[in-house]
């Protein structure tokens, strides 16, 4: 962790210092006009951004009656938390699909960075037949509809005993990440001065001594924001969970959808489920959103 | 625990040994036939039947909703079995089924199916030896038809799930209209009549296309009224023709004189077009008898006590409506159909019955439990249905039903939007209905 | 340079050394290359060879008699494939095209003195996080014709006296689908286009602040080439997901009313799950890739990313 620590102290100054030049460079004549345009604009996306969650969120502590009123009531006696109370009990199926969605999220992250690393290390480093067009085939299996992929792969896990379970479902989820991670990962790892590898070698070290004792604890960082994103992704995941899961994996998405059933009638339940499941994604982001950044700078676009 | 060891040879055999025990069953032998572990040696434990069912509170089965609970544990022990089920949310359960199925797989030993028997017809158990006669005598016989393909009954419906009209019984009276419509030409008045303050006097979801409770089914409905059909005799799409036409244009008159909430055409499902009606926002529409149950629940409904309930208003042949056929198969590749066919026994026990429509709203399908007088008290819509299904009700299933309706109620939302005239979008969905028709038995 | 360096450095034992690395390359690689071959390509090859057979479930099971390329040629006379395709090119192009102008207003908006605070970052990050499940369902809810908040808050704002029918009117359910998608999309290029934006080095501005160009001179010749590996990336990227957009559609609109929101990958969904034609589903699915592809190879091609990198790193 204290490693962590360091390089996130690290990559924050690295992120500041061009910033301060600018903004240096940028205030020196203070242009009132532009600044109050700049407030408007900001207002606007703030809006934007966050209205439709605001209701959400919204929607989720108001009573049915008050929800299918026009206008909309919005009188402080109609906010409740029954559609809460009501999604957490109702069959009890919210509190296990997280269990889900978690455990699945960390299995395939974990198994992603594991074999991400190693390949994009091999291929940022070692000179691969191909290396270069890494990343137009990690595009390449992100445009592939999945919907197709399903059948053959539904047979193969089912041969295997491997549906509804999360190996299965974690499994499959790496066709869509792993190669984003590999291709992330790369950038980063291309990005390490060589030097540090040249006396590592100097020193006797073999390859794979280079690779897990230099490149990869100078690189937990950038792991970690590669890390996020693949959880995110697995998270919220639905088309493949929707045909691999049946009765213990069911995870957070299936568990949204689940309110709404042919029948189902009530509006607030299906907007508290909603709500529920974007909650942990929201902290996760907000809690690690300079490694996300980072991620963005460092990786995709270099990569 | 999924048996995916079983190949399909062997479950043949297995099935094979098992309708021999079941056909001596049948010749006299005792109930307490059953029991695995008898039959299967070294196996000690329950034996686990693996059901697909849909979430409550669509129709669903002790277990997935809560009634009979205590009667489905009782069952569960005194047949020495497990009940493994997969509930799903309605809209994924035939994506679902049509997974299963083409994998090759055996996945689960018991299917909930809404019209979807003659789709998967290879891929289930014929079940006429299987079924007890004082069960198929307590049955309405016209329940069979929808999961009947080829001579063999495939399933058996569990509830009497018809359409018929509900409406709202203060908006009636504030309009001074008496009594619900029983005409077209009452309810196109009636629908008018009620469209003010806000409110429409119409709404249904047309915004789905295709399946039961799709825009096409709907339009079948008033294609019966007004004496159509689909299918002529010879199996060719006979529905572009006068009663077509009546059908198509009456909906479309409903719609665009403004007495249908025009949203309808953007509710996907039934659910959206119930919450319209049961906040008071609608007057009339027609609905499966669950409708009942949440318009009288004080935290969904602003109607409590103000729903009606009648027979579908009648068109120029008289009263029609469709059947929502929900039944429940048995799967080619069950292990032990014997004991999936126990299990729908159980599912369609005259108590188990009882408790469906009194706890979960859902009527039941046996005549002896619909003629129950305290049913009749809980359900005071169960007497409608009944009514109802004096008049025909076909539902035209097909194996390429969901293609089919999915063509017809495509051209329908295009009459609606104004975009084809009625006789155009007939024209066009009795075009495709015959390719596809030509596809299936070419 | 280093490579020729480690040569000399070890032109000794350079044969073994080579061979050493080529094993450990291999090692390294292994593991994630057969699991993409069994979770990609496998499936991916198996889904062609679908396309060329007449692999309907009527039967009782997924035939497998060969046909050639008569799913391909039937695409030609599918009038729903060819809306599918009018709707797809419509929605992507859209899509692409919204998307990047809003996402690079914001990156420029979060690059100036008062949008770096990293509380905007944060409100950013919120759509992209969401579930697409709950999206789909937060914006269902949203353009609900009777309950909807949009016409509330059109019709409070005066800006409308009936409410819209947002999912139902002919020519309006596609936009309030892109509507839904452009939302959750934008974030994740803007930070994409912001992180191009701070790559590009203040130096470079302060040289044309010296030529004395004015402030869209300076976007125009120094933002823009600074910026076009990430853009490059961001329509490449943006043009694939919303190719690809399902969960919205399956949610909110099931492709209907008429068709009106029946995109490719939604007909491949439908024709596979609904008619049960494997083969003919797989094939609607392989063509929809083809064009993704060809798609993203002109991008690339017209872009050139990655030309500026170099220059910059070495």
């Amino acid at each position: 962790m204290a490693m962590l620590h360091r390089a996130d102290a690290r990559s924050a100054r690295a992120d500041v210092a061009p910033r301060q030049a600018e903004t240096s460079r940028v205030r020196g004549p203070v242009r009132f006009l532009d600044d109050v345009l700049v407030r408007i604009a900001l207002l606007v996306f703030v809006l934007w951004t966050l209205g439709p969650v605001v209701w959400m969120v919204v929607s989720s502590l108001l009573e049915q009656t008050a929800l299918t009123s026009v206008p909309p009531d919005l009188s402080p006696s109609q906010f409740t938390l029954d559609n809460y109370r009501g999604v957490l009990a109702t069959g009890g199926s919210l509190v296990p699909a997280f269990r889900n969605s978690l455990i699945v999220a960390f299995l395939t992250t974990g198994i992603a960075l594991t074999l991400g690393s190693a390949a994009a290390y091999a291929i940022a480093r070692l000179d691969v037949p191909g290396g270069d067009k890494l990343a137009l085939m990690a595009l390449a299996t992100q445009m592939f509809p999945g919907i197709v992929i399903i059948i053959p792969l539904f047979i193969v896990l089912s041969r295997l005993g491997l549906i509804d379970t999360y190996a299965g479902l974690a499994t499959v989820y790496l066709s869509f990440i792993l190669p984003i991670v590999i291709w992330v990962l790369k950038g980063f790892f291309e990005a390490i001065p060589p030097d540090l590898e040249k006396a590592a070698a100097m020193d006797g070290a073999s390859t794979w001594q280079t690779f897990t004792r230099i490149a990869l604890p100078i690189s937990l960082p950038p792991l970690f924001a590669t890390g996020i994103f693949a959880f995110i992704e697995s998270w919220n995941e639905f088309m493949f969970a929707i045909i691999l899961t049946r009765v213990h994996t069911k995870t957070a998405p299936i568990a949204i959808s689940e309110f709404a059933g042919q029948y189902q009638t009530q509006v607030g339940q299906m907007v508290a489920a909603a709500t529920l499941a974007s909650v942990p994604v929201i902290l996760l982001a907000i809690v690690f959103r300079r490694y996300i950044l980072m991620g963005f700078a460092e990786g995709a676009i270099k990569g | 625990m999924h048996r995916l060891g079983h190949g399909f040879t062997s479950n043949r055999f297995d099935r094979r040994s098992l309708l021999r025990r079941s056909a001596a069953a049948g010749a006299g032998l005792a109930a307490a036939r059953y029991g695995p572990s008898v039959w299967t040696p070294g196996a000690s434990a329950a034996t686990n039947l693996s059901v697909l069912s849909p979430l409550a509170p669509d129709p669903a089965p002790p277990g997935v909703a809560e009634f009979a609970m205590d009667g489905f544990a009782a069952w569960k022990t005194a047949n020495d079995a497990e009940v493994t089920y997969e509930a799903v949310a309605w809209p994924q359960l035939h994506d679902k089924m049509a997974t299963n199925f083409a994998s090759g797989t055996h996945v689960h030993d018991v299917y909930y199916m809404s019209g979807w028997v003659p789709e998967f017809a290879p891929f289930l158990t014929p079940l006429d030896d299987m079924l007890p006669q004082d069960l198929v005598d307590d049955l309405p016989p016209s329940s069979f038809s929808t999961v009947t393909w080829d001579g063999n009954r495939l399933g058996v419906v569990f509830t009497l799930s018809l359409l018929t009209l509900f409406y709202n019984t203060a908006h009636l009276e504030e309009a001074g209209l008496d009594g619900p419509p029983t005409t077209w030409d009452e309810l196109k008045g009636y629908a008018q009549e009620l469209t003010r303050d806000g409110r429409y006097g119409w709404v249904l979801n047309y915004g789905q296309a295709d399946g039961i409770g799709g825009v096409a089914s709907y339009w079948m409905v008033f294609l019966q009224q007004a004496g159509g059909t689909l299918y002529g005799d010879d199996g060719a799409p006979a529905f572009n023709d006068a009663p077509g036409l009546e059908a198509l244009q009456f909906m479309v008159d409903m719609y665009t004189n403004g007495s249908t909430d025009p949203g309808s055409i953007s509710y996907v499902g039934i659910n959206d077009a119930t919450n319209v009606l049961t906040a008071g926002n609608a007057s009339m529409m027609m609905n499966w008898p669950f409708m009942w149950k949440p318009a009288n629940d004080p935290a969904t409904s602003k109607i409590v006590g103000q729903l009606g309930s009648a027979i579908l208003p009648a068109g120029s042949a008289g009263a029609a409506s469709i059947d929502g056929t929900d039944a429940w198969t048995i799967a080619a590749t069950a292990a032990d159909p014997e004991l999936a066919m126990k299990l729908i026994e159980f599912y369609l026990d005259p108590v188990v019955q009882t408790r469906q429509v009194l706890d979960t709203g859902w009527l039941p399908i046996r005549l002896s439990v619909l003629e129950d007088p305290e049913v009749q008290e809980g359900a005071p819509n169960a007497a409608v249905v009944l009514e109802q299904a004096q008049h025909p009700y076909d539902s035209f299933v097909t194996p390429d039903y969901t293609e089919v309706t999915l063509a017809i109620g495509t051209e329908i939302q295009r009459a609606l939007q104004g975009a084809k005239t009625p006789e155009e979008a007939l024209q066009d969905a009795s075009d495709q209905v015959a390719e596809i028709v030509a596809a299936r038995e070419g | 340079m280093d490579k020729a360096g480690a040569a000399l450095g070890n032109i000794i034992t350079m044969g073994t050394l080579a061979q050493r690395r080529q094993r450990t390359a291999i090692l390294l690689l292994a593991p994630a290359l057969l699991v993409l071959a069994a979770v990609i390509l496998y499936p991916i090859a198996s889904s062609i060879v679908l396309s060329l057979q007449d692999a309907q479930l009527s039967a009782g099971e997924i035939g497998a008699a060969w046909i050639g390329l008569e799913n391909y040629r039937q695409l030609a006379e599918d009038d729903a494939f060819a809306l599918a395709l009018r709707n797809s090119a419509f929605f992507t192009v859209s899509e692409v095209l919204i998307v990047l102008l809003i996402a690079l207003g914001v990156a420029l908006l979060l690059n100036t003195h008062a949008g770096r605070n990293p509380v905007f970052t944060v409100i950013l990050l919120v759509p992209w996080v969401i579930a697409p499940v709950a999206n789909a369902v937060l914006w269902k809810w949203i353009l609900h014709a009777n309950y909807g908040a949009l016409n509330a808050l059109l019709s409070w704002l005066g800006l409308i006296d009936r409410y819209v029918n947002w999912l139902g009117a002919p020519g309006l359910a596609l936009p309030m689908l892109l509507l839904a998608d452009v939302w959750k999309s934008i974030p994740f290029i803007a930070l994409l286009l912001l992180a191009g934006l701070q790559n590009i080095p203040a130096t470079l501005y302060g040289a044309a602040r010296i030529d004395g160009a004015d402030g869209w001179q300076r976007f125009r010749h120094v933002t823009l080439p600074g910026m076009r590996t990430p853009l490059a990336l961001a329509i490449v990227l943006q043009t694939i997901w919303s190719f690809k957009v399902f969960d919205l559609i399956f949610v909110m609109t099931r492709a209907g009313p008429a068709d009106a929101t029946l995109l490719l990958n939604y007909l491949a969904y439908r024709v596979s799950f609904s008619f049960l034609d494997f083969g003919y589903g797989a094939a609607i699915a392989n063509v929809t890739f083809l064009i993704m592809f060809v798609l993203a190879l002109a991008v690339i091609k017209v872009l050139k990313p990655g030309a500026p990198r170099a220059q910059g790193r070495v």
